[in-house]
């Protein structure tokens, strides 16, 4: 399946890419645009304004993912924490990882050339991040 | 000097329940906006706070409210100028506020005081400077003497950290050792 975004990946849409290829779409493919007019036809928006698959209330789009899959596992619940701190800077759980996961994205972006390789590399980081939160919360 | 680029947040937002108006008023607060009026914020223009407006603009309209984004510049350089001003000194009382606290645990750890809370302080101080930092858009001239106060304060911490526990040694014959410091 396609599925398109904003280009500029920070820290919530790289999560969210990293979440759709481990646990909602193995075969995924991505689209990065910088008007949702160039977006591919059917394919599937997220983290874009409007979209089912974005920010809703007081959720990022990765909590948005967790709920509209339905995905409970506790890992990931956790990771979401600090995702949705470092996207939304309101410091809501308090999660200190996600000062660090902030800058490092935010460097990725100036050192890679495209969201494309930003998001490979942005995928071992959260395989990382999965595996250590684990190591406590499993 | 080349034209500040501003983004205006217009928004309405119904006043009860109250929880949302009061989450947006924070939220706007965090981004470090000034309001120009009643129900219109401002903050200077670039990729991360376009994108936190565009999400603020979508929770006010979810709330039953009305907001659009624009982006705007100042008619006049001085108009511009003036506002520039304001976002700077709207961060210097923080700043201040975070030089005076650095010094005071300074002294605390110089003297042998404070008991062993320091740490815990000076590290809820750094996560404030780190706030700040954050959202002093402009520099603020204060900005270097908060870091400079932190840091210092920073080094007398540790070194009243490390003549307590040579202190807590000292009863032990020599060459114990109490396996602190691992990697």
């Amino acid at each position: 399946m396609m599925w398109a975004t904003r280009r500029g990946c920070h820290v919530d849409r790289t999560a969210c890419v990293w979440l759709i290829r481990r646990f909602v779409d193995p075969g995924a493919r991505f689209s990065f645009f910088g008007d949702a007019s160039e977006a591919p036809e059917g394919s599937e928006l997220f983290d874009v304004v409007g979209a089912r698959l974005s920010h809703h209330g007081e959720d990022c789009s990765f909590e948005t993912f967790l709920k509209e899959y339905d995905l409970k596992d506790p890992v990931l619940l956790e990771i979401a924490e600090i995702v949705h701190d470092a996207d939304l800077m309101d410091e809501k759980y308090g999660r200190p990882e996600s000062e660090g996961l902030d800058a490092v994205i935010r460097g990725m972006q100036l050192a890679l050339p495209d969201d494309e390789t930003l998001t490979r590399h942005t995928d071992a980081l959260f395989d990382g991040l999965y595996a250590y939160v684990g190591r406590d919360v499993l | 000097m080349e034209k500040t680029r501003w983004l205006l947040l217009i928004y309405r937002i119904p006043r009860e329940p109250s929880r949302h108006r009061v989450a947006v008023w924070r939220k706007l607060k965090a981004l470090g906006a000034l309001y120009l009026q009643d129900g219109v914020a401002v903050l200077p223009e670039d990729a991360v706070t376009r994108e936190q407006l565009e999400w603020l603009q979508v929770r006010i309209r979810e709330a039953g409210g009305e907001a659009t984004v624009w982006e705007a510049s100042a008619n006049t350089m001085s108009e511009s100028r003036e506002l520039v001003e304001a976002f700077r000194s709207s961060r210097e009382q923080a700043y201040r506020a975070i030089v005076a606290g650095a010094e005071r645990l300074r002294r605390k750890a110089e003297m042998g005081a404070g008991g062993g809370t320091l740490p815990e302080k000076l590290g809820k101080l750094e996560r404030e400077f780190r706030a700040e930092r954050k959202r002093d858009y402009f520099r603020s001239s204060l900005r270097k003497e908060a870091a400079a106060a932190l840091k210092a304060a920073r080094r007398a911490v540790r070194e009243r950290g490390a003549a307590q526990s040579r202190e807590a040694r000292g009863g032990f014959a020599a060459g114990e050792s109490l396996g602190e410091g691992g990697g």
